[in-house]
């Protein structure tokens, strides 16, 4: 075995390692999710991909898994969607800015960005999904000239559970930006949409089968419907992609927590082509 | 081709010239049963064991390790890697164990290098001894082509048939290392093989080959094929009916590597350790994600996950079979739930 005779290259770095981040803004976007603006304490940007994932770590407490929602076309800081459901989110929750915590990443595989330039894009983000897409969403307004047209559509459960209220109201009133949302269960202030996010699909024109990339986020039971709906428009099965949810504990291929059959989502994905989907059993079941 | 005789006085003599330098690791009788213990003298080992309850994976990968050391202060954190480099000497490996050692020196070196294993592997002298007939009855080590290993210990020994000078067991050695090679030459232990001893080498191989039974009615290259097949069978939830879900399968495998990490905090609230503890996907909550889902909420699913990853996905993965054969996971089960029926169950539903 050639590595056992090899001396370790950089003795220092543990793979487990997190380095520290100073945390340089909280905004609250819900009763569950706060966005956290991080910054590397070495001054150097995260050079993640959109749709990659870290491991953050609260020493003494644990570690979860949160994709990166900010587009690594603004470096200076980073961004982390934290919904409070455990142990790890909850302590979270108590940071404050000024606070440190600790990273390690950027993980996984990310979308390949350059496969999308030159393409129209069709982003379809329910509930939580916005978050890890939101990357992406942010890159493609970044770098507007390099993509096609760019439809947006956008599911939450009700109006207190929307995400990135701001960003939503600047989506509206780009007309670069095709978006539309809707909630399942509307309130009585609510003046928008109601309904599921595949009732949105009457927004979109005419797509190019072969001229479109599909980028799909959200709770498995929303994925069916929405692949539906885009099969229907003839988009290729290659061109739609997917972005899975697991609990990593290592993130880096060992622990074996992620594995959705012989595939390590912390490896080869979390992002997924529609069709290494459709032959993966237990990836969206 | 032997690389050397020794006899088992010789081979003893050996252990304690690796105790010189090195912790010891090996076959200790405790009560009727054997396992893999610390020992600080040769005369402590039992060379004349037929297996160990458990492999000596957690001598390379400890069921409970400290990955790194972390202060955390009103300026942040600071952390330190834990890496042993202790030289550690395993005696008395069996071939089984010794290519579920390749496998997790396979899996802690790909894409991303885990120095915590490889830290204490590098600093590891494997002395292996081979198994001249099954150690147990219900081992399925030859369907495994895991019965043999020609690779993966430093020196291998065979035990040979008396020479009728001395009563005292010999072995043939064979060099898997340069390692190995250095170690015994400089130490001039033993003899050259002999014609007599090449002999006695070549029969020993024949013979080990007709008393290692064929449990599984096909060759286990055709597993992967057959279980692309059965995702969908009745056998897993047949099966699963009686599994408790304790992951007793998964502590006994030599070959299981998934683990579980958690932080431990001092009394002091500012000084701690992030440790790796094994885990099991037998257990109902390995699968589950924020949120409360769970990806493999049935036992049935959890029982189908860990034979496919045993006997398909960690070959295809890593090249190297995900079972060897041992059967720890069949003595072990409190609801005798046995792999090799399974296997055998399989090849019955084509």
């Amino acid at each position: 075995m050639a590595v056992l005779g090899r001396q370790p290259t950089d003795k220092a770095k543990s793979l487990y390692e997190p380095e520290p981040a100073e945390v340089v803004s909280v905004e609250k976007l819900t009763d569950l999710e706060n966005v956290y603006a991080l910054q590397l304490a070495s001054g150097h940007p995260l050079g993640h991909l959109p749709g990659q994932f870290v491991q953050l770590a609260l020493l003494g407490i644990g570690e979860c898994p949160i994709s990166i929602c900010s587009s690594p076309t603004r470096p200076n800081t980073f961004e982390l969607c934290v919904r409070r459901v455990g142990e790890v989110t909850e302590h979270i929750h108590r940071l404050r800015e000024g606070d440190t915590i600790g990273v390690r990443g950027p993980l996984g595989n990310g979308f390949d960005v350059h496969e999308l330039h030159g393409k129209d894009i069709l982003i379809v983000a329910g509930g939580l999904g916005l978050a890890p897409v939101r990357s992406l969403i942010q890159y493609i307004l970044d770098e507007r000239a390099r993509f096609g047209q760019f439809h947006l559509l956008y599911g939450a459960r009700s109006p207190g559970e929307l995400l990135f209220r701001n960003d939503l109201t600047l989506w509206r009133e780009r007309d670069d930006v095709n978006f539309h949302m809707t909630v399942d269960r509307p309130d009585e202030q609510w003046r928008g949409r109601s309904g599921v996010v595949t009732t949105l699909f009457s927004e979109v024109p005419r797509l190019e089968p072969g001229e479109t990339q599909v980028v799909i986020v959200g709770p498995p039971v929303m994925f069916k419907f929405v692949v539906l709906e885009v099969l229907a428009r003839r988009i290729h099965q290659r061109n739609i992609f997917c972005s899975l949810e697991r609990r990593m504990k290592c993130g880096v291929g060992k622990c074996g927590h992620c594995q959705a059959n012989n595939v390590y989502v912390c490896l080869e994905g979390p992002v997924f082509r529609y069709g290494e989907l459709k032959a993966l059993r237990e990836a969206i079941e | 081709m032997l690389d050397r005789v020794v006899s088992q006085s010789q081979l003893l003599a050996l252990v304690d010239e690796l105790a010189l330098s090195r912790r010891i690791v090996g076959p200790v009788r405790r009560s009727d049963r054997h396992f893999y213990g610390p020992v600080d003298r040769a005369d402590k080992l039992d060379l004349d064991f037929k297996y160990c309850v458990y492999s000596p994976k957690a001598a390379l990968f400890p069921a409970d390790q400290t990955l790194f050391e972390f202060q955390t202060g009103p300026d942040g954190f600071q952390t330190s890697p834990v890496y042993d480099e202790s030289p550690l000497a395993l005696v008395g490996v069996h071939p089984c164990d010794i290519n579920a050692i390749r496998l997790l020196d396979r899996v802690f070196s790909n894409t991303n290098i885990d120095e915590h294993y490889l830290s204490r592997r590098r600093q590891t002298f494997i002395v292996g001894i081979d198994c001249p007939t099954p150690c147990t009855s219900g081992v399925f080590c030859r369907d495994m082509k895991a019965n043999e290993a020609r690779e993966g210990a430093d020196i291998m020994c065979s035990p040979l048939p008396p020479n009728g000078v001395s009563d005292d067991v010999r072995y043939g050695v064979v060099f898997g290392t340069d390692a190995g090679r250095e170690f015994v030459l400089y130490s001039h232990a033993g003899d050259p093989p002999t014609v007599d001893d090449e002999r006695a080498s070549e029969r020993y191989i024949s013979d080990k080959a007709r008393a290692f039974p064929q449990s599984i009615p096909y060759d286990v290259d055709a597993l992967p094929e057959l279980l692309e097949r059965s995702y969908d069978s009745l056998l897993w939830e047949a099966t699963a009916r009686r599994c408790y879900s304790c992951g007793s399968c998964n502590l006994s495998c030599p070959t299981c590597y998934c683990f579980n990490t958690y932080d431990r905090l001092e009394m002091t609230l500012t000084s701690g350790t992030r440790q790796r503890e094994w885990d099991g996907c037998q257990l109902r909550s390995f699968a589950v994600v924020a949120g409360d889902h769970n990806f493999r909420a049935k036992a049935a699913a959890r029982l189908r996950h860990r034979i496919y990853r045993k006997a398909k996905w960690v070959k295809e993965r890593e090249g190297v079979a995900g079972c060897v054969g041992c059967a720890r996971c069949d003595r072990a089960c409190t609801a005798k739930i046995s792999s090799v029926e399974i296997y055998n169950q399989l090849a019955e539903e084509v």
